[in-house]
């Protein structure tokens, strides 16, 4: 009656979830258009405030601080406006035409001609847009900072000398310094490549189009409608999604409730030793996934000890069931569920016994004088509180599972099957999209279908970020 | 009466579920370590699944006959990738999170929605382009690019420690810039102690996180010299299936130490990363 409950509860938000887009909408553009307005308004108080000392700060970045005597500021400020504008004179104007191009010399062997490396020139013309939007910022604050310096002087003060600057990183600014080399990484190792695939998604790169050989093109959507269409990418786009959406939901189901089982379990009073019977699901935990992944391809593999007894030692080699070959769909996805499961219930077991331990023991003595018998205590405090505290995981579970790549590509990679384009069909999404762009460098195909899972996994996360304004009542249980 | 049959029911039944899933659990490792110590290495000489005779032959190949396997390489790789990369995202990891647990700056809010977004982008996204790049440039086999990638993507994990870092009372750091400590010095002398169980955790996950890992080192290690554990078991066939086992269990059993002797942090952090989300 619990789950019906909650079952009720989920269809509704998602039903309140899509009748609020539109009002969501507006106010996310009534919020743009209020800091957009705000900006506004944050010029006009310059100009209004700013004499002819601050306006040449304008032309020359620190020209204002210099004038108001922050020499070494003001100096600061101007290199890095030279640096600038000979980067962009000299490199920046080329790497930007080369990011719209994506270069315009074809190579040729036969002459010895080394044409645009289009790769390269996506990349550098992303950095360039970077350090325009870096140049940007630095501009807007060197304006800033003459302004005020004008104004504390107006005040009667002398502006922040280069030393007090200099001592404010490790007190005011000290976020932004702590997190500038964490933020450089992200950058460098996340945000830059995310973005250049997004590119990547509507570009004929991959498949016959190779670097630096050949120059790479934009085409617009059609890598989308590639795998939309009636093509063979396309049927096996439909294929693949169907078994996607259907593995990540009965793997959450089945690791979220045989984890949260063996958890209750093992927090049963009658049970002595909880902690060796735990020992056996951590073990489980700790193995690191590929070794246990690849032993179970050996045990389920023809030659392996499951064969052996069905063949009787070899001696009726007709019995023996290619359990993971390339005509037992069926049979492979069993076994990849039974593997996922035995890999990630330990965790979710962990988990709930985590949170079984921080129920509030006065919660059950009050039961008790109440006269509740065990068996309510356990359906209306011990459930409803851990499906409360372990909702937030199941979505990441979800996600995990939507793109649980390793159990596929061990247990049955490299497997083709009839009728689907380079994948098996146990494959997932994340598999094809591995197949795609690392085997078959298809990296137009794979790029689009990136976007695609980020589009699922992003929609599914939003449902729960919505509804998780019900989570802020945390106090219930508390 | 009744209620005491039921009882010894109820407890019969729960012992036998116990002992079904250490079974389950157990039976898959026990099989390997038994196999890493099988005297025969074809998977196929085996009898059903345990040898018939023992011998410590296949540790003995994996570290002498490293002609085609060089198991010992390997493992030197991981571990220099998983110390390096460990230290690294540590810090990294702590840093974030303590700074956006701790401080409220213009960038934060902006920050956290952006960590967000781009943890909703499957990973292979990135390293595709990583990958694509790596051999433009020809950086490809370099252990220093694997140890810069997993420490660079280390803080967009950080909420899990942002959520300890919640928990601590303000009230002790306001004491403390009373006194006149800045930042740094309070970073030093009041989270770091206090955040001691949260760090372990973090050293711990990103130290197995390289240490198993299989896809990265897959894709930028191509020379078989300068690949991981993983990336070496990987190539392990049926008829070697004692060296893998072997090589297994070798690199299975620190970790499985760490975590035994760990698990209470790790129960801490799961449920912290759990609650706070």
């Amino acid at each position: 009656m619990e789950s019906e409950r909650g079952g009720r509860k989920i269809v509704n938000s998602i039903g309140d979830y899509f009748r609020n887009i539109p009002a969501k909408t507006k106010s996310f553009f009534q919020k743009q258009w209020t800091k957009v307005k705000s900006f506004g308004a944050g010029i006009a108080d310059f100009f209004a405030q700013a004499d002819w000392k601050v306006l040449l700060s304008l032309l020359f970045c620190g020209a204002g601080n210099i004038a108001y005597g922050q020499y070494a500021k003001g100096i600061m400020f101007l290199l890095l406006e030279i640096l600038f504008i000979v980067f962009m004179a000299l490199l920046g104007g080329e790497y930007l035409v080369g990011l719209f191009t994506l270069g315009t010399k074809e190579s040729d062997p036969w002459s010895g001609v080394v044409g645009d490396n289009s790769v390269v020139l996506m990349l550098m013309g992303i950095l360039t847009v970077f350090i325009i939007i870096c140049f940007l910022l630095l501009y807007l604050s060197s304006l800033r900072s003459a302004l005020s310096a004008r104004l504390t002087k107006l005040k009667g003060q002398k502006p922040r000398t280069f030393i007090e600057d200099v001592a404010s990183l490790t007190g005011r600014k000290f976020p932004y310094v702590a997190l500038f080399v964490p933020l450089l990484g992200v950058m460098v190792f996340s945000v830059i490549p995310i973005v250049m695939m997004i590119l990547v998604a509507f570009t004929n790169f991959g498949g016959e189009i190779d670097v630096p050989t050949d120059l790479v093109d934009y085409v617009g959507f059609d890598n989308f409608a590639t795998i939309f269409g009636a093509t063979n990418i396309g049927t096996t786009f439909f294929k693949i999604f169907g078994w996607n959406i259907a593995w990540a939901f009965l793997s959450t189901f089945i690791n979220y409730f045989l984890g949260l089982g063996l958890a209750l379990l093992l927090s049963k009073k009658c049970v002595k030793g909880s902690a060796f019977w735990r020992a056996f699901p951590i073990l489980a935990y700790a193995i690191p996934g590929f070794i246990t992944l690849i032993a179970f391809k050996f045990m389920f593999s023809t030659m392996g000890p499951i064969n052996y007894y069905l063949s009787d030692a070899h001696m009726h080699d007709e019995n023996i069931v290619d359990f993971l070959g390339l005509d037992s769909t069926w049979w492979a996805r069993g076994i990849g569920l039974f593997v996922n499961t035995w890999l990630t219930v330990p965790t979710t077991m962990l988990l709930a016994t985590g949170i079984l331990s921080n129920i509030q023991k006065d919660l059950y003595e009050a039961a008790d004088i109440d006269g509740a018998s065990k068996r309510k205590q356990f359906f209306d405090i011990t459930l409803p509180y851990v499906i409360f505290a372990t909702t937030p995981t199941l979505i990441s579970q979800f996600i995990g599972n939507f793109n649980n790549f390793g159990t596929f590509y061990f247990l049955r990679g490299g497997i083709v099957s009839e009728g689907y384009f380079r994948a098996s069909d146990t494959d997932l999404l994340i598999n094809w999209l591995y197949n795609l762009s690392i085997s078959n460098d298809y990296y137009g195909i794979g790029a689009a279908i990136s976007l695609l899972i980020f589009i699922i996994t992003s929609a599914i996360s939003l449902l729960v970020y919505v509804r998780s304004g019900s989570y802020k009542k945390e106090d219930t249980y508390r | 009466m009744k209620g005491k049959t039921k009882k010894i029911i109820d407890i019969l039944i729960t012992y036998c579920l116990l002992i079904v899933v250490a079974f389950v659990f157990l039976f898959p490792c026990l099989w390997l370590i038994l196999a890493s110590f099988s005297s025969t290495g074809n998977l196929y000489s085996i009898p059903g699944f345990f040898p018939e005779s023992y011998s410590f032959q296949s540790f003995i190949t994996l570290f002498t006959d490293t002609a085609m396997y060089n198991y010992p390489k390997w493992l030197l790789n991981t571990l220099i990738i998983a110390i390096c990369s460990c230290v690294f995202s540590t810090i990294l990891v702590i840093l974030t999170a303590y700074v956006i647990s701790r401080f409220e700056f213009k960038a934060r809010r902006p920050l956290m929605k952006g960590a967000l977004v781009l943890g909703m982008f499957p990973s292979f996204m990135s390293m595709t382009i990583i990958y694509i790049l790596m051999t433009q440039f020809q950086l490809i086999n370099n252990l220093f690019g694997l140890i810069a990638i997993y420490s660079c993507t280390a803080p967009m994990g950080y909420l899990v420690q942002k959520g300890f870092f919640d928990t601590i009372p303000t009230s002790i750091y306001e004491a403390a810039r009373i006194d006149g400590a800045n930042n740094v010095r309070v970073f030093r002398t009041i989270t770091l102690p206090l955040a001691k169980p949260m760090i372990v955790y973090t050293a711990l996950t990103s130290f197995t996180w390289p240490w198993s890992d299989f896809v990265l080192p897959k894709i930028l290690l191509k020379n078989r010299d300068n690949w991981t554990v993983a990336v070496g078991l990987m190539s392990l066939g049926e008829t070697e299936f004692a060296r893998f086992a072997a090589g297994a269990v070798f690199i299975a059993v620190p970790i499985v130490v760490l975590y035994f002797l760990l698990v209470k942090n790790m129960v801490s952090g799961l449920t912290s990363g759990a609650v706070k989300g």
